[in-house]
């Protein structure tokens, strides 16, 4: 069953004994490469749109108080044949970036030089995943994590090929048909043409109801004229193919004439495709952003992106589908970070001391490490559930990583910049530029306000569908549910031992995580008595309590970070990868620190609205927001 | 503010005077103070003591008796020698310069300021007449009349039983007149009722608690009303209009700006002003407005600011019909995540903060607007300048539902106050 290795303590094998049923390293990443194979002999027509909900996934399960531990454990990895193809990308790319790519000066001129893009398109960055067959380097979506990790070194680049692939490609590929591939895929790969993704209107950016450019059926049925304009649209001023989202008629089945969103690839060439001039931008200042109108531009039918007014469940899923990645990219800049001021903090020195030397420059060092260790867990584990066979709908997941490592990544930068002290402020260093370049991480892709409410709300979702007899009855007074309460509410009070089959006898992660893996276990067990209350109290009406979604969705990203630190460590250690101390070490740091966060939310979500502080928070904002002002008087007014 | 003020009183006269009342049952009110100094006559100032006995009887009338009805007692007794003082010194305007020249008079006449009790009370009276009923320096000038030191207690008898009760009284009236008028007394006259009174003294105390409460009061309005209202009706229809809507995105639109011309013909042409308001929100109101549905406008609806009443008119539509109330999200409204939970749950009653409102059925309410002019062909004015930002109007039928409101409000308003001040409002019915 595991491989035979030899561990020097006896624990370790128990560890290794894993639950029948779950599917060890060895097989797994067989088994993917197999289906990977098999995945690139399908018609590529084949791949349906990912509807969600084919397979439940492991963050899910969350909200029930479950620990799906056969999705997470273990750590999923990829073969040898695999790394070995990888490690050749890697090479190539890390010396053209530290090599060719003069980030300063992209930030200065608000632009990437030709040449500088012409190197990108050689080592064939344009079409990381796209199929081999059409040109593109075919990456699974682990690999194209890895390349993230070096392109987001510079912060315009990073997001140049994200909005053309992630994105700007990205519908084509998951929705085209055979023929939009072979048509506009190669191109595509080979960098000669670029992509841009058209949704954002000036109206607002999440709001479909907003979105005015229309797309007109012509007479004889063959082609759309289209009309409005896009802004923002990064890429826009490079772009000959862009993805497009218009409103169009369709009349539904009971023959009601109805506005809905039609995804169309328009390209450049098509005619009356203009775009205003870049964006002068806080950050990614190379990366090129602008308006882009169509007038009167005439757009085959052929060129309608899975079907007419389908162009709604066509963007959820580009959107869903293109945030994973975020978290390596993140991961990878705060690495490059960590090296640049410790050498720094090394070398500087004050009253005949190092910088490093100081507990409160320590600590900076530690956060940075602990960051970067969790965001990267979460990032690979969330690729290689993407990578798995069937259709594993890892939204709420990549939504997670988004999220989490948006965040840590400026907490990041702004520290690192804080060890250089004034002279992180300056133009000089990096510094500056990679916290302006890491500001946008929290905004695009979806707000990071918008995610949380995404991952809270389906979580809910989830569990509400399944709850709902059980708290109906409930309500209604069904003596024996209700004794079930009382009794698990009793036990919870006398300090329950959770045990979801995470740590101890038959446990899947090591045993030097354990105490790590009681508090991750302890908390899933709240969690889900927690949303079942939540549940209880709100119903339907949660959609509208986002103080209460909030917290909800940053205990369930803690629980997948921590998850995703513990499933990594164990496999480090198991294996016997270099420095696995250090790992559990990191991973026992972000599982405490998480753990009492969780606890202090939780405490929080069981209180009312009075109590937890949300009524005074709301009226503030409403006193606040009714004058359109700091209402309070100045310190040194008078009244006499 | 008003029941503040009675608040006070009380409390003047309960926490602060309840022991003296006991000491000495037959005193007066300080109101009725002064009716009982117009009755005597200046320089004898012994007949006031008696006067002040008799006052006892009166006691029991109603305190509740107008300020207009104390007015009219004292104009009445016109004869009361220190009004002749104030009429000799306006010669003329009756202004602040010529009420201080009064009160100088008054202190130059005699060093021992005999009568001061009783021309103080003139004074006080006298004061909206000169229009310096609002001015802190002359109230501090009036309490100048007060010779210093002289009634200050020297020892605690004196302290306990109220020493120099009708000075007293006076300083309180004083110090109440600027209450009413809602004037905070500042340092000078803190300063000068210590000389005069000294600490611990009734008007001292009364000081006190005016300082105590008035800064608490100061800012209570959460919606003030400016201290000096603008001339130019635009204006004032800007700030009433501005003050109804609540809404800080609400434009304010001068649709006609008043206008009094000779035509050619030398007839005199006046147009009268129109001034609307219109948030975005009651814009998209009404583009939603179904057009067959006539709308209305409505008015004049009175609005207070201060003594000034001005008159507004609306343009509202039928209530919904319940139907067309409910709005329904559609469910591929977000990019992002769901705007509603496809679950067969409620909320908790615990959870449940909502008050039950007992919320009246009405129209939405599209526009606001002032005018100089009630007619309809002003407000049909006003309709058509709409027009401009709400194309949907020129398609929806507009009824007209006046009432012949103004007039008679004014009317009835003016008979009841005897006031100098001109409201605004009349003013602006003049120059229809």
């Amino acid at each position: 069953m595991a491989r035979p290795r030899r561990l020097s303590e006896a624990e370790a094998y128990r560890f290794l004994a894993l639950p029948s049923g779950a599917v060890t390293w060895s097989d797994m990443s067989g088994l993917s490469l197999l289906l990977r194979a098999a995945r690139a002999a399908f018609p590529a027509g084949a791949r349906q749109l990912r509807t969600g909900g084919l397979r439940s996934a492991y963050a899910k399960e969350l909200f029930l108080g479950k620990m799906g531990k056969e999705e997470v454990f273990p750590y999923p990895e990829i073969s040898n044949e695999e790394l070995e193809e990888i490690n050749q990308f890697v090479g190539p790319v890390e010396k053209f970036f530290s090599e060719e790519v003069d980030s300063k000066k992209i930030d200065q001129d608000a632009k990437i030089p030709p040449e500088t893009l012409k190197g990108l398109k050689n080592l064939g960055l344009f079409g990381m995943q796209i199929p081999e067959e059409y040109g593109g380097l075919g990456l699974s979506n682990t690999m194209y994590a890895r390349l993230g990790e070096i392109t987001s070194l510079d912060g315009s680049i990073a997001v140049t090929l994200a909005a053309h692939q992630a994105i700007g490609l990205k519908g084509i590929l998951i929705a085209g048909t055979d023929e939009q591939k072979a048509k506009y895929l190669p191109k595509l790969a080979s960098g000669e043409h670029i992509a841009a993704f058209c949704l954002t209107e000036p109206g607002s950016g999440s709001d479909a109801a907003s979105i005015q450019t229309r797309a007109t059926m012509s007479e004889d049925g063959k082609s759309f004229l289209l009309n409005g304009s896009k802004i923002w649209i990064s890429n826009g001023g490079l772009a000959d193919i862009f993805t497009v989202f218009a409103r169009t008629e369709f009349v539904d089945n009971d023959g009601a004439k109805k506005d809905k969103i039609t995804a169309l690839i328009v390209e450049r060439a098509f005619g009356g495709v203009t775009n205003g001039k870049p964006e002068d931008k806080l950050g990614i200042r190379g990366s090129n952003t602008c308006e882009v109108h169509f007038e009167n531009t005439k757009v085959p039918v052929e060129n309608v992106i899975g079907e007419v007014g389908g162009g709604f469940k066509v963007a959820m899923n580009i959107l869903n589908s293109g945030r994973f990645s975020m978290g390596s990219a993140s991961a990878g800049m705060i690495k490059k970070l960590i090296e640049m001021t410790a050498e720094y903090a090394c070398t500087r020195k004050q009253f005949n001391k190092k910088l490093s030397d100081f507990g409160l420059i320590q600590e900076k060092f530690t956060l940075l490490a602990v960051k970067a260790y969790v965001m990267e867990s979460m990032a690979y584990l969330t690729a290689g559930m993407m990578d798995r066979p069937g259709l594993p709908d890892c939204s709420v997941e990549a939504a997670m990583v988004k999220v989490f490592s948006s965040e840590g990544a400026w907490i990041c930068v702004s520290e690192a910049l804080q060890v250089l002290g004034g002279l992180g402020y300056m133009k000089d260093y990096p510094y500056e530029r990679y916290l302006r370049d890491s500001r946008i991480l929290l905004i695009f892709e979806g707000t990071n306000e918008i995610l949380r409410m995404y991952i809270a709300l389906t979580g809910m979702q989830y569990a509400g569908k399944i709850l709902t007899g059980k708290i109906k009855e409930m309500k209604k007074g069904n003596v024996g549910v209700l004794l079930e309460m009382f009794v698990n509410k009793f036990r919870d009070s006398m300090g329950r031992k959770v045990d979801l089959g995470l740590v101890g006898k038959d446990g899947v992660a090591h045993p030097s995580l354990e105490e790590s893996g009681k508090k991750l276990e302890e908390n899933i067990y709240y969690f889900g008595t927690t949303v079942e209350g939540l549940l209880r109290r709100f119903g339907k009406t949660i959609v509208d309590e986002q103080l209460v979604l909030k917290r909800v969705a940053d205990i369930s990203i803690n629980l997948y970070a921590m998850t995703a630190a513990i499933s990594r460590a164990s496999r480090s250690i198991s294996i016997g990868l270099r420095n696995h101390d250090h790992e559990v070490l990191l991973t026992n740091i972000f599982c405490t620190e998480a753990y009492f966060k969780n606890n202090y939310a939780m405490a929080e979500l069981e209180k009312y609205a009075a109590e937890n502080l949300d009524d005074s928070i709301k009226k503030v904002a409403q006193q606040v927001l009714e004058k359109r002002a700091y209402i309070c008087s100045h310190p040194l007014e008078r009244t006499f | 503010m008003n029941c503040v003020r009675k608040l006070l009183r009380a409390q003047g006269l309960s926490a602060g005077r309840g022991i003296l009342r006991q000491a000495a049952p037959g005193r007066a009110r300080p109101w009725l103070q002064g009716s009982s100094c117009a009755q005597c006559v200046w320089p004898v100032p012994v007949r006031c003591i008696r006067s002040s006995a008799a006052l006892s009887r009166s006691e029991l009338v109603p305190t509740a008796r107008g300020d207009k009805e104390k007015d009219r007692g004292f104009r009445d007794g016109s004869l009361v020698p220190f009004d002749e003082l104030f009429e000799r010194a306006h010669e003329g305007d009756r202004t602040k310069a010529a009420f201080s020249r009064a009160v100088e008079l008054f202190c130059q006449r005699d060093v021992r300021r005999r009568g001061h009790v009783e021309f103080i009370n003139a004074a006080l009276r006298k004061m909206p007449e000169f229009g310096v009923e609002r001015d802190l320096d002359v109230y501090n000038k009036i309490l100048d009349v007060f010779p210093k030191e002289v009634f200050v207690a020297r020892n605690f008898i004196q302290r306990m039983f109220n020493h120099y009760p009708r000075q007293q009284e006076c300083g309180i009236q004083v110090l109440e007149q600027m209450e009413n008028y809602g004037i905070m007394p500042n340092k000078q006259t803190k300063f000068l009722l210590l000389q005069i009174f000294g600490e611990k003294s009734h008007p001292v105390r009364k000081y006190q608690r005016l300082m105590y409460w008035f800064p608490k009061f100061k800012h209570v309005n959460p919606y003030p009303v400016p201290a000096a209202l603008p001339r130019d009706p635009v204006d004032l229809a800007r700030i009433s209009l501005q003050r109804i809507a609540a809404d800080l995105s609400a434009t304010v639109t001068v649709y006609q700006r008043p206008l009094t011309d000779i035509s050619d013909a030398g007839k005199e042409i006046t147009q009268p002003h129109i001034v609307g308001i219109q948030s975005p929100d009651q814009q998209e109101l009404l583009a939603r407005h179904n057009p067959a549905m006539p709308v209305f406008v409505e008015g004049p609806f009175p609005l207070w600011l201060k003594k000034t009443c001005v008159y507004y008119y609306i343009l509202r539509g039928e209530p919904l019909p319940p139907e067309e109330k409910e709005e329904v999200i559609d469910s591929e409204r977000n990019f992002y995540y769901p705007m509603h939970l496809d679950l067969d749950l409620d909320r908790d009653l615990w959870d449940d903060e909502e008050f039950y409102v007992d919320e009246v059925v009405e129209g939405p309410i599209f526009a606001m607007c002032m005018a100089g002019a009630g007619d309809q062909a002003t407000l049909a004015k006003w309709i058509l300048g709409l027009q401009q930002t709400n194309p949907i109007l020129s398609q929806t039928p507009v009824v007209f539902h006046l009432t012949p409101g103004p007039r008679e409000f004014q009317a009835a308003s003016d008979s009841e106050s005897g006031e100098e001040e001109i409201p605004q409002s009349w003013r602006m019915k003049q120059e229809l």
